[in-house]
């Protein structure tokens, strides 16, 4: 029975992770732009959370959105206004870019809401959904359960939308989709728009499940990137499978031997990385010389 | 044709970036124990920089690297705010030796590598007259060093790990009663004096892998183990553990009678709520470091759910130590209405320290400071500090229990602000 407990703690956890992970994947998938403020932004997501919470007492889940519109809305300004102009210059640059508006978003939150840490606590934060043994806490069942949902409801766009299609057709051939009139800013924009959502709903999340103070963004930053570099960048799906088998990991090694959970977590990314450099699911790439 | 879709090229290169920043985020945030071969600051500024500005009407400037942001950015912050709760104080009955007092503060981002960088600026660039401590033995780790070879005091308001005095500094001293290994000493003696029929059979330990947190449980492991109560539970996890649903289950499986974890904060609250979630209540349960962080524990874990949680800290708003009332004073003055958190009051009580040493000898002279330091103990709103000759301190930590919705000190009796203790701590709510 311990077994299949620590394996529902697992895939919770996986779901949760594959959200958090999907924004960095999608963003890089069509942009070629690895979001290293990611964290940074589902920080700044969860402690907006906080003080919504915090002044009017609403429930929490409710904000999601919001959250998710807020984000949407920053990421997309971000895009537009520094993104667009940096990306030529290449990867390299884009990633320092990047680095610099997390640091600069971990600045402003220090200011407006000071090193201390904060704790969303609606009623359910510390009860559980009891199935036989098994314990599921509802945060963490909650959390799991939107993933999937919002997961769900990405693919679905990606896949079955207009606009979805010449978001993916952006993303696997620029040159040709801008033959049948896709602008690549706009599907990039729209990309990074949709990326910086899911860290709203993530933020929203995070925040129902633990105390959260500006520097967190680290923590959470470095665990999305080693799933999205497992999963495939710029793969969806292998982050989903990347995050559950991750997830999976790291709560058998808690339950087992915690002081080796890091090992396990970033030892499982580097044994198949030596099978599988491109990830699970990424595709093998060239660039042709012009 | 280049293809829309990053090559390989660009892939790696893009990959070698992000690793690249990730590593600089890491080395900023890491929590290893080395790191103090970089202290190598070697001019000996401390004598000049001395006569000199004791001359000069100038303020006396005193350089501190804190935590101000990265992982450490919380208790930074607040030791931030006890030191210039004493500067205004200080400043305002007069200053030192007849001169006002200049706080020189750097933000050494939870890095070691720039906390080293932050105290050989202060001393070789900025060329402040004396210095106060970081926040933390895993960054006073390193600024000890840069201090000793410097021949420049350090007086550090949190760092009482074991490693930092198996270097034998002369310059170093740790501004609390007591080091890490005997902070749980109260509390041992304590659950020894309990009646037999109280008396825990069993204890599940669940400790960071933190310079400071970890040798206060393993000391009390020991104590414990040594009394007869069976360990059925012990063991640590990584700082950057989340999840603490899975220790949770597997020390509710154990059933412990008492559980102690060596806790800096956001893991001291997360096993709580797990242990709430898993329906498991230990009779007595003990936390470093994160109770004392008052209404931020009592917020993030559900208000009533922190009575009967014991934790050993080194001072308490009820003390009628000298001075606390002039720091609870200037603390609300500066900072709004709340009980200031045990990290400011001990920024507080070492720069109190430092002044104390200073008014002594009647100058900024860093190896008379040290001598005196090793020959006097100091009053401070923490009580008396005295330390032997490589800086440890020698008095007795406080045992402090969260009764209701207040915290009372419940050892040693000498400073108990009760009589009482709640035992066995009461179900979660």
């Amino acid at each position: 029975m311990q077994i299949v407990q620590v394996l529902a703690y697992g895939i919770l956890l996986g779901g949760i992770y594959a959200l958090l992970a999907s924004g960095v994947t999608l963003i890089f998938g069509v942009l070629d732009v690895v979001n290293v403020a990611q964290g940074a932004f589902l920080v700044f997501s969860a402690l907006f959370t906080w003080q919504i919470w915090d002044m009017f007492g609403i429930e929490p889940l409710l904000l999601i959105p919001v959250m998710g519109a807020m984000m949407g809305l920053i990421g997309w300004a971000i895009y537009r206004g520094m993104l667009i102009r940096v990306a030529p210059q290449g990867p390299g640059m884009t990633v320092l870019l990047m680095f610099g508006v997390a640091l600069t978003m971990e600045g402003i939150l220090n200011l407006g809401f000071g090193n201390k840490f904060k704790s969303v606590t609606p009623a359910y934060f510390t009860q559980s959904l009891n199935i036989g043994e098994i314990v599921l806490p509802y945060p963490q069942l909650i959390s799991g359960v939107l993933a999937i949902v919002v997961l769900g409801a990405i693919y679905a766009y990606l896949r079955f939308s207009w606009a979805g299609r010449a978001l993916r057709a952006s993303s696997q051939n620029r040159d040709g989709a801008a033959l049948v009139g896709i602008s690549h800013k706009k599907a990039a924009g729209f990309a990074f728009a949709i990326g910086a959502a899911t860290a709203g709903v993530g933020g929203v999340l995070l925040a129902i499940m633990y105390p959260i103070f500006p520097a967190t963004h680290y923590e959470w930053i470095a665990r999305l990137l080693g799933v999205v570099v497992l999963g495939g960048f710029g793969s969806i799906p292998g982050a989903i499978i990347a995050a559950l088998l991750l997830g999976t990991m790291e709560s058998f090694a808690a339950t087992f031997v915690p002081q080796w959970a890091p090992l396990f977590f970033y030892g499982t990314i580097l044994l198949i990385l030596v099978f599988r450099p491109q990830g699970i699911m990424g595709s093998k790439t060239r660039e042709d010389v012009a | 044709m280049k293809h829309g879709k990053l090559g390989a090229r660009g892939r790696i290169g893009a990959l070698v970036a992000s690793l690249a920043v990730v590593s600089l985020v890491a080395s900023a945030c890491s929590s290893s124990d080395g790191g103090s071969d970089a202290a190598t600051g070697t001019e000996s500024a401390a004598e000049t920089t001395a006569e000199e500005s004791a001359a000069s009407e100038d303020p006396i400037r005193i350089g501190i690297s804190l935590p101000l942001t990265g992982d450490f950015s919380q208790p930074g912050g607040e030791a931030q705010k006890g030191y210039n709760a004493w500067a205004a104080v200080t400043n305002a009955n007069g200053g030192l030796l007849g001169r006002q007092v200049e706080l020189v503060v750097l933000d050494d981002a939870s890095s070691q590598e720039q906390v080293v960088t932050d105290y050989n600026r202060l001393i070789n660039e900025e060329k402040v007259d004396l210095l106060l401590g970081t926040f933390s033995s895993l960054l006073n780790y390193p600024a000890s060093a840069v201090a000793e070879n410097n021949e420049m005091v350090l007086i550090a308001p949190a760092g009482g790990s074991p490693k930092i005095f198996e270097q034998n500094f002369k310059y170093y001293f740790f501004a609390q009663q007591a080091t890490a290994p005997n902070q749980a000493n109260p509390f041992v003696a304590t659950i020894a004096a309990l009646p037999d029929d109280q008396k825990p059979k069993t204890a599940a330990y669940a400790i960071q892998d933190d310079p400071f947190a970890a040798p206060v449980i393993e000391s009390m492991q020991a104590q414990l183990e040594a009394m007869g109560v069976e360990t059925v539970y012990s063991e640590m996890y990584p700082p950057e553990t989340t999840n603490f649903q899975p220790l949770a289950s597997a020390i509710a499986a154990a059933k412990p009678d008492l559980v102690a974890q060596g806790a800096v904060f956001e893991d001291g609250v997360n096993l709580v709520k797990s242990m709430i979630q898993v329906g498991f209540s230990p009779n007595i349960l003990f936390q470093t470091s994160a109770p004392s962080n008052g209404a931020q524990f009592t917020d993030a874990i559900g208000t009533g759910n922190q009575d009967g949680i014991f934790y050993a800290v080194s001072w308490s708003e009820k003390a009628p130590t000298p001075g606390n009332a002039e720091f609870l004073a200037e603390y609300e003055a500066q900072n709004g209405p709340g009980i200031p958190a045990e990290d400011a009051a001990d920024a507080y009580a070492a720069a109190e320290v430092l002044a104390a040493a200073v008014t002594a000898t009647g100058g900024l002279d860093n190896p008379t400071i040290m001598e005196w330091l090793h020959a006097n103990p100091v009053t401070t709103i923490l009580g008396e500090l005295s330390w032997d000759e490589i800086g440890r301190p020698q008095g007795e930590f406080l045992l402090a229990q969260w009764q209701g919705d207040t915290v009372n000190i419940v050892a040693p009796a000498i400073a108990a602000t009760t009589d009482s203790i709640t035992m066995p701590k009461p179900a979660w709510k």
